[in-house]
């Protein structure tokens, strides 16, 4: 850059490291310079387009370069750069850093300047999902789970868009396909929360017995495939628990004892930890709701599932196991 | 502890019930690499009977990692360029990696770290991950917790507390939380940062604790552990950060206990024996710290004595970072078999090593139940400490490392210098209601 004529009126600022300064990076020169030439843009608040271009190479070569960010946005926002470009240049570079942070943010700073997330919500749903620019950005969503199932800034992303946007009729069937590409990807599982429950908040929303019949068979239909699988497990019980615990026992503690009783898959439904773990939790709901006699039956068979566990199924969680019997016999 | 020998055997992995997918393929690439380490501590005579493991032999090689640490702090090579905007952490990972090792920190290292930190602290106010950035939340509670290991009233009285007290106020919103810097990100990885930093420098106040509780409350998911924000999936790392800043509120209550619990000890592999940091990810040595040092706080919470123990296998957990994360050829530790060591790997397994070997907790008789006094932070903080009855260090002796804060990640004797100094200060305000 010093040789570049486009560059001659600046005086680059070397980075001030000190004398004998620890763990140094032996940056390339190429870095280092474009980093030096970077500052001296920054202290002088230059808007400019080759502003713009070195700040796209800074934050390519290093992404998580936040300040490279931050300026990157106030450049685009003074020199008017089309949002739509700047979207595709986000999308162009992201193969390379899609575990970065600052990148997601970016995308949702650009997508707020393009589309008003308030004007957006008084058209309907459908028209919504026909708008270009949120289909694009669906789309590059979908790019980057293709890629990487479980990318959690991918994920976060998409939560946010269908947020700011009002966009909850289609996201089950996102979730779907997910969930069946891999049946493990706890990632689609705390979406399809995130999706049936419209985040609301906890305390707010209302899940109907139907919505939860739903999802009960929902779940026995996905443990079916491989019982040994954490994720719907952990779903269906953090679903019922907070929003539907008396459906726990009436609904489905008897779809999971069938299931244990199917003479074509029990053997693999009893021998996963989830399904002990499951009756754990609950039994010690409906001991809750129980005259004492029944009560103490019930907190019975929670304990021996609690052994169950520690000594056959689970005995890395033995300690857990032993503190959930405790509590089963203090209560 | 437990007395019975621990069996090696292909019974503890991942089931897939013959459904093969993405999560299970990966699963089963790496449990293969784990079996062949773990093969080589069971004792062949054992195999008839299901081959038990001999956790006499594993070594912690201090001299080796002591080396890479220095190898780092001597110089980087270009590809650390990616964490050009992180460079108040090199200093932590290096000063803790090296205490807890029980290493030498001389002085003249002291005052390097110093100088480096210094020129990256913002005349606003904050630290900033390289120069010229702007002032970062990570950044500062790096910059502040190496602080802390430098250690001396030179040192402290480089912090400009006010600035940061400024500074930490303009980065809070409306709804609790904490943008991580100027037109930054949001996340709990804020006000746990926020919560670390005030909290040490004396510099509490209602107004900068005001929602930020009830904001880590809302991103507990309903699998039980904490997110990033509201909605967004359980992870080891958001849980650490989340419950480690309601132990500083005094208001870990609020979360639902039981299905974090459950949550938490459900990221122990039964194989591998780490930690992994969401449901049906992979096993990583970080996670040794971030789930590992989630456990003492969890024990306060639930007002669990010290005889009751951790919820967790610390004997598995010691044996995957000592026979799986440590690098033999270069020195330092990693996440899994196959991965380079790093010096963030380096530190984070070793906490987890050190909390894990020493139990530390606060009885619960102990607790102080008034948390809304800025004096409560000093004493609640300070509470925390070792209980020789209940050390346990797996393979040789000399593997002992020394014990840590759960919270502040930082060996206690440089947390108590801190604190002792910057509580003789005045506090900001008095009640933080």
């Amino acid at each position: 850059m010093s040789q570049q004529e486009e560059w001659k009126d600046v005086v680059p600022i070397p980075q001030d490291d000190g004398k004998n300064p620890v763990c140094p990076i032996a940056y390339t020169d190429e870095y280092r310079e474009m980093t030096d030439y970077f500052r001296a843009v920054m202290a002088s608040g230059e808007v400019s387009q080759r502003a713009l271009k070195l700040s796209g190479r800074v934050i390519d070569a290093n992404a998580a370069h936040y300040t490279a960010w931050v300026y990157r946005k106030k450049l685009v926002l003074d020199l008017g750069v089309d949002i739509s470009e700047e979207l595709a240049w986000v999308a162009e570079i992201s193969g390379r850093h899609i575990k970065n942070y600052q990148l997601w943010h970016h995308r949702e700073a650009l997508l707020e300047l393009l589309l008003d997330p308030k004007q957006v919500a008084l058209e309907p749903q459908d028209q919504r999902m026909r708008n270009p620019d949120i289909r694009r950005e669906l789309q590059f969503i979908d790019r980057v789970i293709d890629q990487d199932s479980k990318n959690f800034h991918a994920w976060s992303h998409r939560q946010w868009v269908v947020r700011a946007y009002g966009l909850w009729d289609q996201e089950m069937a996102f979730v779907d396909t997910q969930i069946n590409q891999d049946v493990r990807n706890n990632s689609a599982w705390n979406q399809r929360y995130f999706a049936l429950t419209r985040n609301q908040a906890a305390d707010a929303f209302v899940l109907t017995k139907e919505a939860a019949d739903a999802e009960i068979a929902y779940v026995i239909d996905k443990i079916k495939l491989a019982p040994n699988n954490e994720s719907p497990w952990s779903y269906i019980l953090g679903l019922l628990l907070r929003h539907a615990p008396a459906m726990l026992y009436e609904d489905l503690l008897p779809s999971i004892n069938a299931l244990a009783s199917d003479k074509n898959g029990a053997l693999a439904v009893v021998s996963t930890p989830f399904y002990w773990s499951a009756l754990v939790d609950i039994y010690e709901k409906q001991a809750e709701v129980l005259d004492a006699e029944q009560r103490d039956a019930v907190k019975g068979l929670a304990r021996e599932a609690c052994e169950s566990l520690a000594e056959q199924y689970d005995p890395v969680r033995a300690k857990y196991w032993k503190y959930r019997k405790q509590e089963l016999t203090a209560q | 502890m437990s007395t019975i020998p621990p069996v090696f055997s292909y019974d503890y992995r991942y089931d897939d019930n013959e459904c093969e997918t993405e999560t299970s393929t990966k699963q089963a690439e790496v449990e293969d690499s784990i079996g062949d380490i773990y093969l080589n501590y069971v004792d062949p005579s054992s195999l008839a009977q299901g081959g038990v493991i001999d956790d006499s032999k594993h070594k912690l090689l201090r001299s080796r990692h002591e080396q890479f640490i220095h190898d780092s702090i001597k110089g980087l090579s270009s590809g650390f360029a990616a964490l050009d905007s992180s460079q108040p952490w090199f200093s932590f990972w290096c000063l803790n990696s090296l205490d807890i090792l029980g290493c030498e920190i001389n002085q003249q290292l002291r005052s390097r770290v110093l100088d480096r930190l210094s020129r990256l602290q913002s005349p606003s106010g904050g630290f900033c991950g390289g120069s010229g950035q702007l002032p970062h939340l990570a950044g500062s509670y790096a910059a502040i917790l190496a602080i802390v290991l430098v250690g001396g009233e030179a040192a402290y009285q480089a912090i400009d507390r006010m600035g940061m007290y400024a500074w930490l106020m303009s980065m809070k919103r409306a709804d609790g939380a904490f943008t991580m810097h100027l037109d930054g990100e949001v996340d709990v990885r804020g006000v746990y940062c926020v919560m670390v930093v005030a909290s040490l420098l004396n510099i509490m106040t209602p107004e900068l604790v005001k929602g930020s509780a009830e904001f880590i409350a809302r991103c507990q998911t309903c699998e039980g552990g904490i997110g990033p924000y509201p909605g967004v999936e359980a992870h080891g790392g958001y849980t650490l950060c989340g419950l480690a800043a309601l132990d500083i509120l005094g208001k870990t209550d609020l979360l639902r206990l039981n299905r974090l619990a459950r949550w938490m000890s459900a990221r122990q592999l039964a194989f591998e024996g780490g930690f992994n940091g969401r449901t049906n990810k992979l096993v990583d040595g970080c996670y040794s710290y971030w789930m590992g040092g989630a456990f003492p706080i969890l024990q306060k919470a639930l007002r669990r004595a010290r005889c009751e123990g951790y919820m967790y296998d610390r004997a598995a957990l010691q044996r995957y970072v000592l026979a799986c994360c440590q690098d033999r050829r270069t020195g330092g530790l990693r996440d899994k078999p196959g991965k380079s060591a790093d010096l963030y790997h380096t530190m984070y397994c070793l906490l987890g090593l050190s909390l894990s070997q020493h139990y530390v907790g606060v009885e619960p008789s102990e607790q102080v139940s008034d948390t809304a006094s800025v004096y409560s932070v000093p004493v609640r903080m300070m509470q925390w400490g070792a209980m020789p009855a209940s050390l346990l260090v797996l393979g040789m002796r000399s593997n002992m490392v020394k014990p840590v804060h759960p919270v502040y990640s930082v060996p206690y004797t440089p947390l108590a210098n801190f604190v002792k100094y910057f509580y003789a200060l005045p506090p900001l305000a008095e009640q933080l209601v």
